[in-house]
């Protein structure tokens, strides 16, 4: 055993310790099993990347809205300029600002058809209609999102579509006036909508998303991914099979008591044709 | 179902399948890592590169600063919400526009979220389940529709 | 893990919880809620605005032509946020440093128009070819009659509204949902639930300028325009 081997050898044991040392205090090590090795369906496959591109890209919206904020000011004399800021003079800022951007649109795009994914194959069946509850919350989540996010530019675009936004507010049964003054923070649109839209749409709402995808993703690992009926189409026709031969035991059952009848009361010689029964039975 | 300690399956013949737990376990199953978080990585990597490319390409929209005054400015909204945009031209005047922007989109979002307790046959192919699925691409149908009426106005609108 | 153990809970341990509990929960929701619905209760329930309620000026009523509406900006200086004058003053941002909200405001003179909206005899007054200061005040009367002071904030989802003409016809549209008001601002077509926003409070003054306050004919003192609320603008 040459110089190598020991090295080997030792830094295997040095990994081994480290390894050992931190699952006696943390439990990282099997959780962290639980959590790859899980068995998952493995056809459609593919179609189970929906979910984790909604993740990825939910995480780049965190990821660059948090940087965003480096330089973003939410007052109306500064939002446009510091917007402006960023993409055209901040260092890769349209880059990061493009990101946001980009994947919010990918984000509304890709839920849709995660959504349509688990409706058609009817993935929100028992035991899993929590989690379908879970994530129209996060859809709406979303929605309100990117619809706060919108105004934050202070640019013609975002503002007059936020108008439009708010005023359909105003219209809401009952409590329409409240809910626009509360928007608005008074009764004109001013530096007061835009801080309001701000703590929405960086803090309350965000803040509000990460629980709800946690309670998603802890659902989904509890029950497995549900891809189509087409994963299963094994042990259905195997279930199927038992209930043909369950259906044929019975019918046999019910066949006895017929001929006990038979015997009783004598008709048994109308039935003729009973020999069929007998060799599709058998 | 699941073996905790070796993550692996027990064998099929070992359990009697019943309506309970068919869908318990998918005929055949692949660890999460390495497979399924390959296949995860290289959708995330062309979204990714996508956003890059797009952000260069087509770089995130400023225009000019919000102006209240403006007498010749046309708002519009973004692409996910012309299908509902579109659906407010339908609905005039104030008890209408009151149940076409708030009250229709409030019960279908209600709709939605009981969709499982809506729907609870035993069934989840496509096939076995026709009225769900004729309302689901009603419904999509509806939405598809309603936005290109909304690109086709965009574009023909006569003060643009 | 460790076996669950599940103690009874007591009188005292119940009288606890719901005491302490409560005074938690209560401190940590009334005053944020009443934080957060601080503009609802303004404006609401007290009837308050954040818009000063000076009479600013719009321009000389003479600018404006028989058959077609003009646009003017107006300046309202607005305390969102900012607090009131003396504060500004005490933090050294006084004067000029406040907040304006300008609102577009489109004057036209009183048309008739039949039911289709096509615009027929102006009200126009014929004197203000020739005067355009120094008004008596049978002329000013005569103009606030005869003004239509409307806001460019569509009826239906707020959208700025825009002077076009239709083959030699004019007309408002709503470039959103296409709705159309006559020269009067009243309803003519589309999905609006009732006619232009109006500035109720205006007067003309002897210099033939107008002079208007921030406020519309909507809201509970206007119940014949429906429950809306003005909100943009």
């Amino acid at each position: 055993m040459g110089m190598i081997g020991r090295v080997r050898s030792q830094t295997a044991d040095a990994s081994k310790f480290v390894v050992d040392w931190m699952e006696h205090r943390t439990g990282i090590v099997t959780l962290t099993e639980h959590f790859l090795y899980e068995p998952v369906p493995k056809r459609g496959a593919w179609l189970y990347t929906l979910g984790s591109a909604t993740l990825f890209l939910i995480t780049l919206q965190f990821l660059t809205g948090i940087l965003l904020l480096f330089y973003y000011v939410p007052s109306i004399e500064d939002a446009w300029n510091s917007v402006y800021y960023i993409q055209e003079e901040a260092y890769f800022g349209a880059l990061i600002r493009g990101i946001h951007y980009w994947s919010a649109n990918f984000l509304l795009a890709v839920i849709g058809l995660h959504m349509a994914q688990v409706f058609f194959s009817g993935g929100y069946k028992a035991p899993r209609e929590l989690n379908w509850v879970v994530g129209v919350i996060l859809l709406l989540l979303v929605i309100v999102l990117a619809f706060t996010g919108y105004l934050l530019r202070w640019d013609q675009d975002g503002f007059w579509a936020s108008v439009v936004g708010m005023k359909i507010g105003s219209y809401t049964p009952f409590v329409g006036g409240a809910t626009i003054h509360f928007l608005l923070g008074g009764d004109v649109v001013g530096p007061a909508t835009l801080s309001r839209f701000f703590a929405l749409h960086v803090w309350l709402l965000p803040a509000a998303l990460a629980p709800f995808i946690g309670i998603h993703l802890y659902l989904l690992r509890r029950h497995g991914v549900f891809g189509s009926e087409f994963e299963y189409t094994e042990r259905l026709a195997k279930l199927h099979e038992n209930q043909r031969l369950e259906e044929y035991a019975r019918y046999e059952l019910d066949e006895g008591e017929e001929e006990y009848e038979d015997g009783e009361n004598g008709y048994g010689d109308d039935y003729g044709d009973r020999g069929d029964y007998e060799d599709r039975r058998s | 179902m699941y073996d905790v300690t070796t993550g692996k399956a027990r064998p099929v013949e070992e359990e009697i399948i019943t309506e309970e737990n068919v869908y318990d376990r998918p005929d055949e199953t692949i660890g999460f890592f390495p497979g399924q978080v390959l296949k995860d990585l290289y959708v995330a990597f062309a979204l990714l590169v996508a956003c890059i490319v797009l952000s260069y390409t087509i770089p995130a929209p400023l225009s000019d600063p919000a102006n209240t005054a403006s007498v010749d400015y046309v708002p519009r909204p973004e692409w996910f919400f012309f299908f509902y945009e579109q659906m407010l031209m339908f609905f005039p005047g104030y008890a209408l526009i009151s149940f076409g922007a708030v009250v229709v989109p409030g019960v279908f979002v209600v709709l939605l979220m009981i969709v499982p307790w809506l729907d609870r046959g035993p069934n989840h192919s496509p096939l076995k389940r026709p009225f769900a699925i004729v309302v689901g691409l009603l419904v999509t149908v509806t939405v598809v529709l309603n936005m290109l009426l909304a690109v086709s106005r965009i574009i023909n609108f006569p003060g643009q | 893990m460790a076996e669950l153990q599940k103690d009874p809970i007591t009188r005292s341990d119940f009288i606890g919880f719901t005491v302490f509990g409560g005074l938690i929960g209560a401190a940590l929701t009334i005053p944020p809620i009443a934080f957060l619905l601080h503009p609802v209760i303004d404006v609401d329930v007290l009837g308050e605005t954040d818009v000063d309620q000076e009479y600013q000026e719009v321009g000389p009523i003479s600018e404006v032509p028989a058959d077609e509406p003009v646009v003017f900006n107006v300046d309202f200086p607005i305390r969102q946020i900012y607090g009131d004058e003396e504060i500004q003053d005490l933090s050294g941002q006084g004067e000029g440093s406040g907040t304006t909200l300008t609102n577009a405001v489109w004057l036209s003179w009183r048309t008739e128009t039949d039911e289709d909206g096509h615009a027929g005899e102006s009200f126009r007054p014929e004197w203000l070819d020739e005067t355009t200061e120094g008004l008596t005040p049978e002329q000013i009367s005569e103009a606030e009659e005869n003004l239509n002071i409307l806001s460019n904030s569509c009826a239906h989802l707020g959208c700025p509204v825009r002077w076009v003409l239709i083959e030699g016809e004019g007309e408002f549209l709503c470039p959103c949902h296409g709705g159309i008001y006559d020269i009067n601002g009243g309803y003519v077509a589309g999905p609006p639930p009732r006619d232009m926003y109006r500035y109720v409070d205006y007067e003309v003054r002897e210099n033939g300028r107008l002079y208007i306050r921030h406020e519309y004919d909507a809201g509970s003192e206007y119940p014949e325009n429906g429950p809306q609320q003005p909100y943009v603008v």
